[in-house]
């Protein structure tokens, strides 16, 4: 079985180690991906101007391909990917106007037959999280994690269908799956500052800040991901951006995939992990 | 009668409503509030100023103006509203509207006054003036929505 | 059209013109009393320089080709368009590193594609220019490098895209990248230079020095051909 994946623009560089862990660990799982053939970038942000179509098309270009390999399926993992595909996707089943003018704009006609799935929805609906739970080899036990969805994933609701617009818990089944422990967070669906960074980077610095201290107050480990920009601005700016020095609530930011690949047993270089993240997990358990 | 829309934000040129100008700029109040309902999707007047959206904001510790009031603004119809900084640091979270107890998609109306400003080509994020590092370092998600959301 | 019908009647930037049916648009133009100054390099297809944009009655489609490999058509509205305002990055390619953040530095503006397709629809060399530029933005230089090879600069893209993109110019950013920094080295090519430079050739060329022009000729005629 292998299924249509779209990686993104950010996952062949930047976030290569996002890329890397979900191959593996979905590998690991008996669950293959295969990379669109040709794909360009999704656009990165939901156009909310009812009028703007153009910032629509490239994402429905994607979804359009994907249709044509004839799994049905599409899964991205980088929450941008999926918030932007999941939203055109929605309004393809459920817009006349947008479905109409977006096909003028496409080679081949789309009707949003393709069902866009979040790696976790993957490993949920077709492995199962407590068929997972037998499968963890290396029980991560007394791990406290902090599940970080960030304001992608799971809003608008009516469009994401992820769970509770500011509560989903998918990330925390998956957690517990692992045998680790996901703490009480309620900063999880805030967001870090986003692409504010460029414009405003005290402000980004200043959310991301007030996420690590969340979960610190939490007693959390780690925190874990989906996104690359969550990760880059949570792990990059609150040290001396946000004008507060040296943060005392440094946690380590891994993707999910990576922890769900430690969890495997899978080598640390095939998660694109830094020995230091495994020494601070390790460290943070003892 | 002269009327001068001065949109300045980030060091851009002033639109000026003279003749030129014209139908390129949103010149009234009311006209703006006008286009804001077009663009956004939303009726501002169901709006009842609880202030919930101001107390979700991610960027609310760094705008001059809170949701609420940009809220009020469009009603009232009050054009200085597209020259506040306040709707150049909405980070599209969607918190305001998925708690908003009127039903309003108030990132909608946040998108449309900055999308009034793009359309006429008043922006704040210029690729030029990113630095080199930040450029160089950044994920590419990053520069693609920054852009998308705030350059025209 | 009838067999006999010797002219056609185009509109070059709206201005009409009979010219003979038959022949390119670059020779319709000088038929009609253009002259070429700019806008015209080798009139066989390869340059580049004489991008052209026409529209064909009952169509709004907006049609690209070179003036001198597009033969002119009945009712053609035409312009051409051989240079398209760009700037163009000075750097320094040994220096350069064949990174994401090489392309990000010089042309930032490739993360503004909307994915519009435009550039693909209207690129005369039928090259996946959006593609290239999605390679690009995710830092893909070989795949920039590969699938913008036949670019042959007219900048027909760069007119047509609503980001203000100037696609070549990544394009050819990219093909230096992989060359200079990516590619492998030939092995063959450091081996026959090492050979010329220990003297290996040395007296069969100065056997060819010594030859007279008709032994040249029947040496040259009677040469492998690789098929």
């Amino acid at each position: 079985m292998s299924i249509p994946y779209f990686p993104g623009c950010t996952l062949h560089v930047k976030a290569k180690d996002l890329d890397d862990s979900t191959r593996a660990a979905l590998a690991a799982l008996g669950l293959e991906l295969t990379e669109l053939p040709e794909w360009t970038c999704c656009g990165a942000v939901f156009p909310l101007a009812q009028d703007n179509y153009m910032g629509m098309v490239a994402a429905a270009r994607i979804l359009a391909n994907a249709a044509k390999l004839g799994d049905g399926r599409l899964v991205t993992v980088c929450s941008f990917c999926y918030h932007v595909l999941k939203r055109v996707n929605f309004a393809f089943r459920n817009r006349t106007e947008a479905r109409n003018k977006l096909n003028e704009y496409l080679e081949e006609h789309y009707n949003g037959e393709v069902t866009l799935l979040h790696p976790l929805e993957l490993i949920r609906d077709d492995v199962g999280f407590d068929v997972l739970q037998d499968r963890v080899y290396r029980r991560l036990k007394g791990l406290k994690v902090a599940c970080y969805y960030g304001c992608t994933l799971s809003r608008p609701a009516e469009e994401m269908g992820f769970g509770e617009p500011e509560n989903p818990t998918i990330m925390e089944e998956l957690v517990a799956a692992l045998g680790a422990e996901p703490v009480g967070f309620s900063w999880k669906t805030k967001c870090c500052g986003s692409y504010q960074v460029l414009n405003n980077a005290a402000l980004a610095a200043d959310r991301a800040q007030a996420v690590l201290e969340a979960a610190s107050r939490q007693g959390a480990h780690v925190i874990i991901t989906s996104c690359p920009l969550c990760r880059y601005n949570l792990e990059r700016l609150p040290v001396g951006a946000a004008g507060k020095g040296e943060s005392e609530a440094r946690l380590p930011v891994l993707y999910f995939t990576q922890l769900l690949g430690i969890a495997l047993q899978l080598p640390a270089t095939t998660l694109g992990l830094d020995s230091h993240y495994l020494d601070a997990l390790k460290e943070a358990r003892a | 009668m002269v009327v001068t829309c001065t949109v300045k934000v980030a060091g851009n040129t002033p639109c000026t409503n003279d003749a030129e100008e014209r139908g390129r700029c949103v010149v009234t109040g009311a006209e703006m509030t006008r286009e804001v309902k077009a663009i956004s999707g939303q009726n501002p007047y169901l709006c009842m100023q609880c202030g919930l959206c101001s107390a979700s904001c991610t960027g609310v510790g760094f705008m001059d103006l809170l949701p609420r009031k940009v809220m009020r603004l469009v009603q009232l119809g009050d054009k200085k509203l597209l020259e506040n900084r306040a709707i150049w640091l909405c980070s599209t979270c969607l918190t305001c509207t998925a708690r908003c107890p009127r039903g309003l998609d108030v990132s909608r109306v946040m998108e449309a006054l900055r999308v009034i400003n793009l359309r006429k080509g008043t922006e704040v994020l210029a690729p030029e003036g990113i630095p080199e590092e930040l450029l160089t370092e950044i994920p590419q998600m990053a520069l693609t929505s920054g852009f998308r959301k705030l350059s025209s | 059209m009838t067999a006999e019908k010797k002219t056609v009647s185009i509109y070059v930037m709206g201005k009409q013109s009979e010219v003979p049916y038959g022949v390119t648009i670059m020779k319709a133009m000088e038929y009609a009393g253009y002259r070429f100054i700019r806008g015209c390099g080798c009139r066989g297809g390869f340059c580049g320089a004489c991008g052209t944009v026409y529209r064909k009655p009952g169509n709004f489609r907006l049609k690209v080709g070179l003036a001198c490999a597009t033969m002119v058509e009945d009712g053609m509205h035409l312009t051409q368009i051989p240079f398209y305002p760009a700037n163009k990055a000075v750097y320094n390619l040994e220096a350069l590193e064949p990174t994401l953040g090489t392309l990000l530095k010089y042309y930032p503006e490739i993360t503004r594609c909307l994915g519009c397709n435009q550039c693909t629809r209207i690129c005369p060399q039928e090259l996946p220019v959006m593609n290239y530029i999605a390679t690009a933005q995710r830092g893909d230089i070989e795949a920039t490098a590969h699938q913008s090879f036949d670019c042959i600069m007219c900048g027909l893209c760069a007119s047509r895209c609503p980001a203000e993109i100037v696609q070549y110019n990544v394009g050819i950013l990219a093909r230096r990248l992989y060359g200079r920094h990516i590619a492998p080295r030939a092995k063959h090519l450091a081996e026959r230079v090492d050979e010329i430079r220990a003297g290996k050739f040395d007296a069969e060329l100065d056997r060819l020095m010594q030859m007279s022009k008709e032994e040249l000729q029947k040496l040259y005629n009677a040469r492998d051909i690789e098929q």
